[in-house]
């Protein structure tokens, strides 16, 4: 990635950035896929349509949301359910959800839809083809979605302590793309200007889901309350978001693509170098930052989780703000490299959580400088799949050593260092993380341990002799070659490998989660348990017939009105 | 019906590990299998085939012996194993041609050939039995047919690209070669026990409210 020639300030080192408890402590910011969305939808003016509303008095059938850009169309086909409360469940085990979609690429036909009437429902186990560019479910949240009803078909407006507190009606249990269930192959659509950016489909599918809950939601007090029925507030609507609960499908992924990962984080460690080489900020930017930051704390404020460790984060984070508060105070921001400044005051004075959160929101008054970094998160750079077998013996050792240096001096046979096991089970192929020494599951671990893995390798290096080829390494010892990969991957990826113990005991896959979801612009971290975690998405978002250049951005923030 | 190239290659990997390949070597695998299809050539019914064939076998009397101008195995020669290995060491192409003896499933080396061509920006070509295959990487152009075994497979360098066949963005495999492929690949899965339903996914808090 070129740097721009007024960066003197470092990027962060990968061995400080890529541990897991930080990359669990990470926030969305400027790069996050859901901002890139919103700001292009608004920038290049899209025009969005609902050419089909066909749903009962029950809540049961069928909607299309069209959104028109330059020069594709993309729609969001939803299937409205009536679920009984007994199948209503997060988990990917269920069969059954309150709502079902499909981004197509393009315009349905009624055909189109028919098709997918057939296979959306089913999720899994349906098809879909290349025409779709997703495949997604959300389930209601009971409490919320009741309580807007009620309010709204007698006439009230809903209670927005209550909205603020839960922050959506409908919440997403897995929105699938790339080529999964036949969906079209991210291939296929890498190369459009409005899908380079990673996971803008899928983001857009969201964007557009939230709408169709909006419009569900409305239809369903209309039914119940007639006449009388309160038509839902748009300063209201702003605030519901929708919901997402992610498993451990999502953790291995970060594992599994180990130069994408590095594209997202060098993108936001590279914004984050430009804007601490600041010298000098403007009184606007350092406005731009106060005002900010003060719309962040409402939005912390909604924030909450049952979760000892989540609680516990909160209340450092809560303290991280009064501690910043107070730096503010005492700082104009705009001499002296002041955001460099304070980056390198909240690495002594704040928690992870507070860091990571400065990090983020010093590049809010910086759109020219940050906002180009973030075609740069997709990954173009296919060919570093292949293996250099030219290598020498003794590089790849020195290489191991580098880069896993801390790894090759743990004991792994010890159980506390590899008490967990990565596996997927068969009963729904997803994911799993289960105990190696109490459960038959060893001999289906999946490579998902890259830093014991590399001790593994570094451990049959030995007796090499140090001029012999990888290559040759390879042929006697194949078991080694995923390792092998990454560790020639890293000179182009440095921020692609999770520098801890991805199987001790005390792991939290809730931080590879984390990770994940601040990219995509999540908010409102709430795990579920150590393994699973709710968010929230586009809280505070324009509706597609309010976005506009004003409003497409700076909306994660919230801003009660006056 | 169609499959996207992510579901070709996600099966084939899984295959491959199932049927006794490293990691490294399944992603290969994989990966093999996707190129294949890319270039409209049957990489699942290919791979299913020698998957079949190769299953319950010791891999490494497979595997070539030495990485010299003349690769052997203490048996027949695996395309995988010999392939990844000539990605690996693409760089020897410029010294000269490589010569695998007694290789079954042939075809599979076209996507390591491939590889070796991205890697050296040059055209590779492989030969046996009279059937030809070039390619620059991205395309590959066929000439005649690849035998389930042959005696002899000669890896080189060439100065020109033939036109290529069309390149395709799903896989069409049969039913049949799709269950193959999902048999093996149903070996790296860990059968459920109740214990694994609940803590393995992690259950917590309630999801319904």
């Amino acid at each position: 990635m070129e740097a721009p020639a007024q960066t003197h300030i470092a990027r962060r080192d990968p061995e400080t950035v890529m541990r897991l408890s930080r990359l669990g402590s990470f926030h969305q910011c400027r790069l996050s896929f859901m901002r890139q969305l919103t700001r292009r939808l608004a920038r290049e003016n899209w025009s969005f349509s609902r050419p089909v509303f066909d749903i009962d008095e029950n809540g049961v059938g069928r909607v299309v949301y069209t959104a028109q850009g330059p020069e594709h169309a993309y729609s969001l086909v939803a299937f409205a359910h009536d679920l009984p409360p007994e199948k209503r469940s997060d988990r990917v085990i269920a069969d059954a959800w309150d709502a079902t979609f499909a981004l197509f690429d393009g315009v349905p036909t009624k055909e189109d839809v028919d098709r997918l009437s057939q296979n959306v429902p089913l999720q899994e186990a349906g098809r879909v083809s290349e025409s779709e560019l997703s495949l997604s479910r959300a389930n209601r949240s009971v409490r919320l979605w009741k309580h807007v009803v009620d309010a709204l078909a007698s006439g009230q407006q809903p209670d927005l302590e209550q909205i603020y507190q839960v922050g959506y009606l409908m919440r997403t249990t897995a929105v699938y793309g790339s080529g999964k269930f036949g969906a079209s192959d991210r291939e296929n659509i890498a190369d459009r200007p409005e899908t380079q950016a990673p996971f803008q489909a899928e983001m857009l599918s969201v964007y557009l889901t939230r709408t169709f809950v909006r419009d569900l939601v409305q239809h369903m007090a209309n039914i119940k309350g007639g006449a009388k029925t309160a038509e839902l507030d748009s300063n209201i609507a702003r605030w519901l978001g929708i919901g997402n609960s992610t498993g451990l499908g999502m953790a291995p992924f970060l594992v599994n693509h180990p130069v994408l990962l590095n594209n997202w984080i060098i993108a936001r460690e590279e914004a984050i170098a430009r804007v601490r080489s600041i010298e000098f900020a403007s009184a606007t930017e350092a406005q731009h930052f106060r005002d900010v930051f003060e719309r962040s704390k409402l939005s912390v404020s909604w924030w909450t989780s049952e979760h000892p460790i989540q609680i516990e984060k909160l209340a450092k984070l809560r303290e991280d703000l009064d501690k910043i508060t107070a730096y503010l105070t005492q700082d104009d921001l705009t001499r002296d490299y002041p955001w460099n400044r304070m980056v390198e005051w909240s690495e002594d004075a704040l928690s992870e959580e507070g860091q990571e959160l400065v990090a983020s929101q010093i590049l809010e008054p910086y759109a020219d400088l940050v906002d180009d970094l973030g075609i740069q998160m997709a990954n173009k750079n296919m060919d570093v799949f292949y293996i250099d077998g030219s290598m020498s013996v003794d590089e790849l050792r020195s290489t191991l050593k580098a880069q896993f240096g801390w790894a090759l001096d743990k004991d792994w046979t010890v159980q506390e260092h590899c008490a967990r096991a990565w596996y997927v089970s068969e009963e729904k192929l997803e994911p799993r993380l289960g105990e190696r020494f109490e459960e038959p599951i060893e001999e289906y671990e999946q490579p998902l341990a890259p830093a014991r893995d590399a001790a593994r390798a570094y451990a049959a290096l030995a007796g090499w002799d140090g001029d012999k080829r990888v290559a040759e390494f390879l042929l006697q010892h194949p078991e080694h070659r995923h390792t092998v990969r990454r560790v020639q991957i890293r000179p182009v990826a440095p921020y692609g490998e999770i520098q801890d113990n991805t199987i001790s005991c005390d792991i939290m896959p809730i931080d590879m989660l984390r990770c994940k979801l601040s990219f995509f612009g999540a908010t409102h971290f709430d795990p579920r348990s150590d393994r699973w975690v709710r968010i929230c998405m586009y809280s505070g978002a324009p509706y597609p017939e309010e976005l506009s250049i004003e409003n497409a951005d700076q909306w994660v923030y919230p801003e009660l009105p006056a | 019906m169609s499959y996207s190239l992510n579901e070709i290659e996600v099966t084939a990997k899984k295959a491959a590990r199932g049927a006794g390949y490293s990691w490294g070597m399944a992603e290969e695998a994989g990966k093999a299998a996707r190129w294949l299809c890319i270039q409209g050539q049957e990489g699942c019914a290919t791979l299913a085939g020698f998957l079949g064939q190769i299953d319950g076998q010791d891999l490494s009397d497979h595997t070539p012996l030495t990485l010299s101008v003349e690769w052997k195995a203490k048996s027949t020669l695996c395309p995988l194993t010999s392939g990844a290995a000539l990605s690996d060491c693409a760089a020897d192409l410029q010294s000269g041609e490589i010569t695998l003896k007694e290789v079954i499933y042939p075809a599979l080396l076209m996507p390591f050939a491939a590889r070796a061509a991205v890697r050296l920006g040059r055209v590779v070509a492989l030969e046996c039995e009279g059937a030809r295959a070039v390619t620059n990487g991205a395309e590959l152009s066929l000439d005649g047919v690849f035998p389930t075994r042959t005696t002899q497979v000669v890896v080189s360098l060439q100065a020109e690209m033939p036109a290529a066949l069309p390149r395709h963005t799903r896989g069409t495999p049969t039913p049949e070669d799709l269950a193959t492929l999902s048999k093996f690949a149903h070996r790296t899965y860990a059968p459920a026990t109740e214990e694994s339903r609940l803590l393995g996914a992690g259950a917590g808090l309630s999801d319904n409210d």
